[in-house]
């Protein structure tokens, strides 16, 4: 099994880095893995299955503020709480996914825009359930049969998501059902004719996509100990989507490419140039889409056929 | 003779006041090639279409193998057994070739999303047996070649090729072909021609509408003759070649001169 073996290797090499660095490095580190999780899932959506949608971080909030209040003001146990969070996630993507998509494609991206702005407003209305516009603090994660996850350990279980996601993503997309996510894209009507009903292959990649980021925001609400509504509002919405286009939008490698480029820019270009990093991204993005549009991973496999051809 | 596979009686398609497609019955047998064809604006693409699920239908049946399917949606008809071409290349532009193919089976995959997640065997082993039989049917309209290349690269009449081989993925008892001669060069049309006859002689109905009077003619078994809406003629090329009703809607105007 060499594919399992690389498998493991990936996991034990990514795990290890997370011994070696200090606590602001650690924070960083686990906030790319999450942003890579994120854009994978994303990429899934908007790439191959060819959604626009602007909810895919807003279930990242929906998984994380879940966990937190189920935990804590509901008093459910974690694995409880965790499977419930996944069904509220699958139950709310399919609550937007399934009118939405009755319609043209413009509907869910106007819906999903509607749908995260409201999350937000939810947030800051919520009250005690919530903690308003202060959002939740001040809370641990409880130990898991037994034992206590943090440090190093909660990075690890960081890259565990990670490489679950990519692995559950890589299967469907290898699968008649990303085939029929693709053909979807590409051509409604023909994907159709080939016996795809083309509705439900949406609203299975919305849903599947969703729950996903939600997963995510479940293991993130742990990161920093504290969700609160500025987090999840549009802006990181938007990160998210210029991370899969200007890594190659349907491709895993861009989706990691662009998030790993995007999240660690500011980090180079803030001591240089400060808050002007959002003109860079702009001009980034604006060039990406002109020139090319398969993203730097298209960059790679043009220069790639170039050299292979004499 | 048995029963038909494909029975319309009585199809009608109205759109607005313009009566499209008026009380036509139509039959297509097992490995039997049915021509329909008429001047533009005859009915032969709402025909095409509501039988492909497309369209709707006003009134009237459709039944195939004895089930009704008129207004069922296209992806469930598709996985009833009838697979279509499209006049126009529909190909998917993301998908390699074979991956085109393999579209075209959809309907014979049965795995369940959790078991693709769950990397089950059998599943892996169907993708396996799917890509090795969409090799076979690229070979079978003569696109080994260009196995690995880019939908984009192909030329119309290879794209047209491909479509048919897509089709045929879904391991159709009913074959629709939308106009397959439009847009081909004559060498083009030959193997396109041929290819059809091979299906036909597998067993699998074959229902053409097309523009191209040589070529339906050469190709069909039986021909239906459409005009505004109606069936004006039915039977052997020859005989509704020589129909007076025919000549005077469709071979006697210039446009039909020009194919004849």
């Amino acid at each position: 099994m060499k594919g399992a073996a690389l498998w493991i290797a990936a996991a034990l090499a990514l795990s290890a880095v997370a011994f070696v660095l200090g606590p602001y490095q650690t924070d960083i580190y686990r906030k790319l893995l999450l942003w890579i999780t994120l854009a994978l899932g994303y990429n899934f959506l908007f790439g191959i299955s060819g959604q626009v949608a602007f909810s895919h971080f807003t279930f990242y909030g929906i998984g994380a503020y879940a966990i937190v209040i189920l935990i804590f003001q509901a008093g459910l146990p974690l694995p409880l709480a965790a499977a419930a969070g996944v069904g509220l996630c699958v139950v709310l993507a399919l609550a937007v996914a399934i009118p939405a998509t009755r319609l043209d494609g413009f509907y869910l991206a106007l819906a999903t825009l509607a749908f995260a702005q409201l999350f937000v407003v939810v947030l800051n209305e919520g009250g005690a359930v919530t903690g308003g516009t202060g959002g939740l603090a001040s809370y641990r994660l409880p130990p898991l049969f037994g034992a206590r996850l943090d440090g190093p350990r909660y990075t690890v279980v960081i890259v565990l998501l990670l490489l679950a996601t990519l692995a559950v993503l890589w299967r469907l997309d290898r699968s008649h059902f990303g085939r029929a996510c693709r053909a979807v894209r590409d051509n409604p009507e023909a994907a159709a004719a080939m016996g795809i009903d083309v509705r439900r292959t949406r609203i299975a990649a919305y849903a599947i996509t969703s729950a996903l980021a939600g997963i995510a925001g479940m293991v993130y609400a742990f990161v920093d100990n504290t969700v609160n509504p500025p987090i999840f509002g549009l802006e990181n919405a938007f990160l998210l989507l210029f991370m899969v286009i200007v890594g190659g939008s349907g491709s895993h490698a861009g989706a990691i490419v662009g998030a790993a480029l995007l999240y660690l820019l500011p980090f180079v270009l803030s001591p240089l140039i400060g808050h002007h990093h959002a003109l860079v991204f702009g001009v980034v993005m604006v060039l990406v889409v002109l020139f090319q549009p398969r993203g730097l991973v298209g960059l790679a496999d043009a220069r790639a056929r170039r050299r292979a051809a004499p | 003779m048995n029963a038909p596979l494909l029975r319309a009686r009585a199809l009608t398609k109205r759109f607005g006041g313009l009566t499209a497609v008026a009380d036509l019955d139509l039959e297509v047998h097992a490995g039997e090639i049915l021509g329909v064809i008429g001047p533009n604006g005859a009915g032969k693409s709402t025909t095409f279409n509501m039988i492909a699920g497309a369209t709707a239908p006003t009134a009237g049946s459709i039944d195939f193998d004895g089930a009704p399917i008129a207004g069922r949606p296209p992806h469930e008809i598709a996985a009833r057994g009838i697979m279509r071409t499209f006049q126009h290349n529909q190909p998917f532009a993301g998908l390699s070739l074979a991956e085109n193919v393999m579209v075209g089976m959809h309907t014979r995959f049965s795995a369940p999303l959790w078991k693709l997640i769950a990397g089950s065997r059998a599943a892996q082993r169907a993708e396996r047996d799917a890509r090795a039989r969409a090799e076979a049917l690229l070979d079978f309209v003569g696109l080994a070649e260009q196995r690995a290349d880019d939908v984009g690269t192909l030329s119309f009449g290879q794209g047209r090729l491909l479509e048919i081989a897509r089709g045929l993925a879904g391991e159709p008892r009913l074959m629709l072909f939308d106009e397959p001669a439009a847009g081909l060069t004559p060498a083009e049309c030959e193997r396109v021609a041929a290819i059809i006859r091979d299906i036909a002689a597998r067993g699998i109905a074959v229902l053409l509408i097309e523009h191209d009077m040589r070529f339906l003619m050469a190709l069909a078994e039986r021909v239906a003759v459409l005009n505004f809406g109606r069936k004006i003629a039915e039977g052997a090329p020859a005989a509704v070649r020589a129909d007076p009703a025919v000549l005077a809607a469709y071979l006697g105007s210039p446009a039909g001169d020009a194919h004849a």
